[in-house]
């Protein structure tokens, strides 16, 4: 079943369209990814979903309602969360204080005891800094942080946009291996990246953007072996 | 010798706490909402003027005056908010521009309503407290222990509270707070409740010691002014050590050279701030 559905979705920033008609599905339960180089038009998919960028034009139904006019602040109460492209975190919060804004919405703030234990359970490294001021973490330690905080929202859907960003590869496993788990507790991930390698591992089913536009879309087992993507994305020859 | 140097240490205190509870209100807009609150005077004046009215005129209690007031121009401050300024809100220019109109209007109202005359009520605390030969006035202390308690309360406000917190995650990075779920614009609506409520504070409280006026809140925005600029726009613990420094030093210069090398000196001290740290002693390098 789809739990998101976008239909014939466009943004456009002034004169330059970011979107370009793209329709795409989300099964719930899954992990998606969406792919591209920079400026394809990835981001501003997530921030659609968001709330946080305007459609300019076409449809976001999620969990069969229309919310292409939801806010951020509505989104996240409707269950859907981003992780944004460089984590965006509160530097001169702490990393409690952090956490304690993820879980900001009426339905979050119920448990959040226990989600918080959730957290700390997936990044025991966050409970050893929790007073800490967030600017002062490590790369690593800040993604951690935003994915955490984003989890605090207890999502249905968790938006993560370039999550191993500037990480060490070593880093990037352990990311990657939260996010198999985050996913395994029911929770709908969306993903973009440019790492495509690591992106089609995690994932089920991938869609790839040019330019704003839908290049390519299918389950992510055929996608690493499709010759086009090897080449555009993941640095190999055709096989 | 011992006894002079407290007494300019306890003035210094008094005006130190209200030039912070002015400070605080105006650092604390500008810095969720861009707004630089030339009205922030305005504020001031019209908690000087409920006082002038609560407990001058209709003769009500002195401390339910203050929180009448007070309570009032918090909710004046929402409502120009809501209305004016919202639609500014990050555009430096145009915001202080409206603010401006604001400050005016609202001393134009004040003047036709009550009369352009300064106008004074009586002191509900009189007397004056002698501690180690050194004489301090009543009512001094009872601004300064309310002033304090208002500051601390403010302080824990921000510090512990949910929607304290959302004040300094849409302080530090708006369209984080609302991937957060934080509604912006009831943000921007309580910062300014809280900040035109804090300078109501200040001139209510202020009211019985010096004359009321519609334009009373000159001289006040201006020491708030001061303050932010010492302390770093935007900056809550650089209100309250600007706001110190401005007391003490203002408390110093006037007990010994008069209140007009004063003035010079605090706005001397601006000068400096300005050409060798200009984002001020605890604001951040922009």
């Amino acid at each position: 079943m789809s739990l998101i559905k976008l239909e014939n979705l466009c943004v456009d920033y002034g004169p330059i369209s970011a979107v370009k008609t793209l329709n795409a599905e989300i099964m719930n339960g899954s992990i998606t990814c969406i792919l591209g180089a920079n400026g394809a038009g990835k981001s501003s998919t997530l921030g659609c979903l968001a709330g946080l960028v305007p459609v300019s034009s076409g449809r976001i139904i999620y969990d069969g309602q229309d919310v292409t006019s939801h806010q951020a602040h509505q989104m996240v109460s409707a269950g859907v969360t981003l992780a944004p492209e460089g984590r965006r975190l509160f530097p001169g919060l702490t990393v409690y204080e952090n956490l304690r804004l993820g879980a900001y919405t009426g339905h979050a703030r119920e448990g959040f005891q226990e989600q918080l234990e959730a957290v700390f359970g997936y990044f025991p490294r966050l409970r050893e800094r929790r007073d800490q001021l967030a600017g002062s973490l490590s790369g690593g330690e800040q993604q951690m942080c935003a994915i955490g905080r984003a989890l605090m929202s207890r999502p249905r859907v968790l938006l993560l946009d370039e999550p191993s960003l500037g990480l060490a590869p070593k880093i990037i496993v352990e990311v990657a291996k939260i996010i198999r788990s985050i996913n395994k507790t029911g929770i709908t991930v969306l993903i973009v990246e440019q790492n495509a390698k690591l992106a089609l591992q995690l994932s089920s089913y991938g869609y790839v953007l040019e330019t704003g536009s839908l290049a390519l879309e299918g389950p992510c087992k055929d996608l690493l072996h499709d010759d086009h993507i090897r080449q555009a994305y993941l640095g190999g020859t055709a096989a | 010798m011992l006894q002079l140097t407290i007494q300019i240490a306890v003035n210094g205190l008094t005006f130190g706490l209200i030039y912070i509870l002015m400070a605080l209100g105006f650092t604390l807009i500008f810095g969720i909402m861009r707004v630089v609150n030339f009205a922030h005077g305005e504020f001031y004046m019209v908690g000087a003027i409920g006082i002038l009215l609560l407990f001058g005129t209709l003769g009500f209690n002195y401390y339910l005056s203050i929180v009448f007031a007070v309570l009032c121009v918090g909710l004046l401050g929402v409502i120009v908010e809501r209305v004016l300024l919202r639609g500014f809100v990050g555009r430096e220019l145009n915001s202080m521009i409206m603010a401006l109109a604001v400050a005016i209007t609202l001393q134009a109202l004040a003047a036709i309503l009550f009369g352009p005359q300064e106008q004074s009520v009586a002191r509900p605390v009189t007397g004056v407290l002698q501690v180690a030969g050194v004489f301090i006035p009543r009512d001094r202390i009872v601004v300064g222990v309310i002033a304090l308690a208002v500051l601390i309360a403010f302080y824990l406000f921000l510090r512990y509270a949910r929607y304290g917190l959302a004040m300094r995650a849409v302080a530090q990075d708006p369209a984080a707070a609302a991937l957060q779920g934080i509604r912006p614009g009831f943000i921007y609506s309580l910062a300014f409740g809280v900040g035109s409520l804090l300078a109501g504070l200040a001139g209510a409280l202020m009211a019985p010691v010096y004359t009321i006026s519609p334009f009373m809140g000159d001289v006040p925005m201006m020491m708030a002014f001061i303050v932010v600029i010492l302390g770093g726009l935007g900056s809550i613990p650089g209100a309250v050590v600007g706001g110190l420094l401005l007391g003490f030093v203002e408390s110093l210069f006037s007990t010994f050279f008069g209140s007009t090398i004063a003035t010079m000196i605090a706005f001397g001290m601006v000068v400096l701030i300005l050409l060798f740290k200009p984002s001020g002693l605890m604001g951040r390098a922009q």
